[in-house]
């Protein structure tokens, strides 16, 4: 689906983000990049939708050089973006408009996420709330049948109905053939939902695993007291015990935290790449 | 290479329809501005003050709005991408950067000259009779869209119209009278050259009302029948592939 090798891109010569980055990402799954402000998460996103051309390397998406933007690329691929615009048009006239450039467009799914998020269809769009437009064009991409869904902070401005919504359509709408890439800082809207991680800091990916071997390997437990052994990842100090991560070393399976996994990898890449490599 | 990545019929009907859809309100606009002016200051306000008794305007203000129009509509045809969340939506919309080039330049150059002209020769038969029965001492002289000084303006407009559509290209944001300063900036810089090369043949003779031996020679020189050559065939195209390869380039 998406293949990239030795990728480099930087905002001008002063400001190099990418350096020989590689990443491989096969389809039938729901990729959650997560990384810190300025980690290159949406620089790496629109890098893949052919929105900024890298500066080296090869880069190809669903068979494509993102670069030269082939409309045949450009029907495989939707982004939603965290800020949008959205035309002074009611659902009806934007559907006979946009819908009729992506071939595969199916009209019936689309009208059954509109009723499940519940949008209103005789109200212009830009009238719409910040979430109503989300989940709008969250509705419309997914309907495009496209085979790569790019969303950069899907549940921002989103509603707690809307964000369970958000996580049940999205979950049914992944098959074997198509890969979304959910790029997040609210990763606890994301547990259960996003697998593999892949997490990017400083313009490396620096964790990319899925929950499976996550939890085989590590462990994320409460505890009163930190524990004094070498299997000591990284802890969290909050009311007056520790979430504490650990190497998973008696294979006991524990409910994942996203939030402390990524934090305990950006803090101790060391020791996560050394569990992760035995 | 497959013909389909570049162009296909039915995807570029679509986006042509989808333009025509979304710069509609602004093309209005345009007509209704265009013709307010022309009806109310190019030929009432101009007959009531110039006590004229042949009224001959059609042609010179056909001259001026079709190319200030025109030149104002070049300006903006990639407006998407002066604006940052519009700019995703128009890189991403499945269809080509030669058809999103195509469209634009149908619409601002032949779709504008046809649409125009049309509009302007229904505008002054419109615009004659009402101007006859209100200044019935007058004579209102017809306008001839296929006359030579109407198919001359159109190919000039056909060729500058290209300088506009570069600028709308590469200028982000104030298109129009950014690419009027460079286009300013180049004739002076040209102008100071040229200066310095001939200034000294132009101040050495003289030159009478309606006769310069001078102008005429280089009017007639070599170097000057090959610049009216690259005005009129070469200059247009270049500048139409120099849009398309600044829209190939666009990033977000």
């Amino acid at each position: 689906m998406i293949q990239i090798e030795n990728l480099s891109f930087g905002y001008g010569q002063k400001r190099p983000l990418f350096k020989e980055l590689n990443l491989s990402l096969p389809s039938g799954n729901i990729y959650g990049l997560l990384g810190k402000n300025g980690a290159g998460k949406s620089t790496l996103l629109k890098i893949i939708s052919g929105l900024l051309f890298p500066t080296d390397g090869t880069l190809d998406v669903v068979g494509f050089r993102p670069k030269d933007r082939y409309p045949h690329f450009l029907n495989e691929i939707y982004l939603v973006t965290e800020e949008f615009h959205l035309p002074s048009i009611k659902i009806e006239q934007y559907l006979s408009l946009y819908s009729p450039f992506y071939p595969r467009f199916n009209r019936s799914l689309f009208d059954e996420y509109i009723n499940e998020f519940k949008l209103p269809r005789d109200q212009k769009l830009n009238a719409l709330s910040y979430g109503q437009k989300k989940n709008f064009l969250l509705s419309f991409g997914l309907a495009t049948d496209c085979k790569l869904l790019i969303l950069d902070e899907p549940t921002n401005g989103l509603d707690i109905p809307s964000k369970s919504q958000f996580r049940k359509i999205v979950a049914n709408a992944i098959h074997e053939d198509r890969s979304f890439i959910i790029s997040t800082h609210q990763v606890r809207d994301m547990e259960n939902l996003i697998d593999p991680i892949i997490i990017l800091d400083e313009g490396k990916i620096v964790f990319f695993e899925n929950y499976e071997r996550i939890s085989k390997k590590l462990s994320i437990t409460r505890q009163a007291e930190l524990p004094d052994n070498n299997t000591l990842v990284y802890a969290e100090s909050y009311l007056g015990a520790y979430t504490v991560v650990t190497e998973n070393t008696n294979m006991e399976e524990t409910s994942m935290n996203l939030e402390i996994l990524f934090n305990a990898v950006v803090s101790n890449k060391s020791k996560i790449n050394e569990i992760f490599k035995r | 290479m497959q013909l389909k990545n570049y162009f296909d019929g039915s995807r570029f009907w679509l986006l042509l329809k989808m333009e025509l859809f979304r710069s509609r309100k602004g093309l209005l606009m345009l007509f209704v501005i265009s013709f307010g002016l022309l009806f109310f200051g190019g030929l009432l306000l101009d007959c009531a003050m110039e006590k004229k008794k042949v009224f001959d305007g059609h042609p010179s203000n056909f001259v001026f709005h079709l190319m200030i129009g025109g030149f104002i509509l070049s300006s903006l045809a990639f407006n998407d991408l002066n604006d940052t969340l519009k700019r995703y939506y128009y890189l991403t919309l499945p269809a080509s950067t030669f058809e999103k080039f195509i469209c634009m330049w149908l619409l601002t150059s032949v779709g504008w000259i046809a649409v125009f002209t049309i509009t302007y020769t229904i505008y002054t038969l419109i615009a004659n009779a009402i101007g006859s029965v209100l200044f019935n001492d007058m004579t209102f002289l017809a306008f001839d869209p296929l006359g030579n000084s109407s198919l001359t303006t159109m190919k000039s407009y056909f060729v500058l119209q290209g300088i506009f559509l570069v600028g709308a290209a590469y200028f982000k944001g104030y298109v129009f009278p950014k690419t009027l300063f460079a286009l300013i900036l180049f004739f002076t810089v040209g102008g100071i050259l040229a200066y310095f090369i001939m200034g000294e043949e132009f101040f050495n003779h003289d030159c009478g009302v309606g006769k310069c031996a001078v102008l005429y020679e280089v009017i007639s020189h070599d170097i000057a029948v090959v610049m009216q050559w690259i005005f009129w065939w070469v200059l247009a195209p270049v500048c139409w592939i120099n849009t398309y390869l600044g829209l190939k380039e666009q990033e977000v």
